[in-house]
């Protein structure tokens, strides 16, 4: 029997993929060329990574949560720039929710959670242009980690 | 009251057939200085190699200052001294102890001529992989600092072009 913890650390995992994959499917319809190219990659992507954790949720005896039908978007997105910027927003989501998996006592699922984020940080690197000091960790939670 | 029962205490000890080491479980205070706990082992490793890492920017910098590609090395530089300070924020070394540890001496120090940018990479690849085997052992909260700054150094290494 699977501890609660990596089952719920799954589960949040799998949301920030759905909630990814919905707003992949805004985003593309605002790109063209190798930008909607590129979106339609990461979107496979994420459907891939989806069915992974729903599989190892399942393995582990529960039930893999259902994807929301509508998730609110962060702010409009109307044009190319703005889709890129729920793109790169998607992919912060997705790296810090895989940061949860790095916490559980499963070793296995520590790596393929820190794995997880590395691909995530990748994509989001992409598409804002830039790199991140810490990916998945915000300044609030630097603090928090920094306190004894 | 406190005297006299400290002093009865080797005799009640003594009649009882019991020696101070039967009755004190805990570290031995006489032995010197318990050794450093695994997660104070696993931050002295990785701090020697981020300080490696800023050392090896610092050289291929030195070499090559005034180019758009120095701009994108100091940035990614910023992101290492970043990442120090961190790791050294989470370093609490028992008293005695030394506070820093030994730079590495695995490999000799390079000239600024010699760090190229594949060497760069190759050296981001090389930590992002360290970082995710220090995982398995390391507590939760400095796991996650530790895939978090693995994260940084594989787009890093997709910074620098691979």
């Amino acid at each position: 029997m699977a501890s609660t913890g990596a089952v719920a650390a799954l589960q949040a995992a799998l949301a920030a993929e759905n909630a990814a994959i919905f707003g992949y499917g805004v985003a593309g319809a605002h790109l063209t060329g190798s930008s909607q190219a590129a979106a339609e990659q990461d979107w496979t992507a994420h459907n891939q990574a989806r069915d992974a954790l729903a599989a190892m949720i399942s393995a582990r005896g529960a039930v893999p949560a259902a994807a929301q039908a509508y998730y609110q978007l962060p702010f409009r997105v109307h044009d190319a720039p703005s889709a890129i910027r729920l793109a790169a927003y998607l992919e912060d989501g997705v790296t810090r929710a895989y940061l949860g998996l790095v916490a559980v006592s499963d070793q296995r699922l520590r790596r393929f959670g820190a794995m997880a984020m590395q691909d995530a940080a990748q994509r989001a690197a992409s598409w804002r242009g830039s790199t991140q000091a810490f990916p998945g960790l915000t300044p609030l939670v630097l603090l928090t980690l920094l306190a004894p | 009251m406190l005297l006299a029962s400290a002093a009865a205490l080797p005799l009640l000890l003594g009649a009882a057939g019991c020696r101070s080491s039967d009755v004190f479980t805990g570290p031995d205070p006489l032995a010197g200085r318990p050794p450093l706990g695994h997660d104070v082992l696993t931050l002295q490793a990785v701090i020697t190699a981020e300080e490696n890492m800023i050392d090896l920017y610092q050289l291929a910098l030195s070499g090559d200052p005034g180019t758009t590609r120095a701009r994108t090395l100091r940035s990614l530089l910023a992101q290492h001294q970043q990442h120090l300070v961190q790791l050294k924020a989470r370093l609490i070394v028992p008293p005695g102890a030394s506070a820093s540890p030994s730079p590495s001496s695995a490999s000799p120090s390079p000239r600024a001529s010699t760090v190229s940018i594949t060497r760069l990479r190759a050296a981001e690849r090389a930590s992002a992989a360290d970082l995710v085997r220090r995982l398995a052992t390391a507590p939760p909260a400095l796991a996650q600092l530790l895939a978090s700054i693995a994260a940084s150094d594989a787009t890093h290494a997709t910074a620098l072009g691979g």
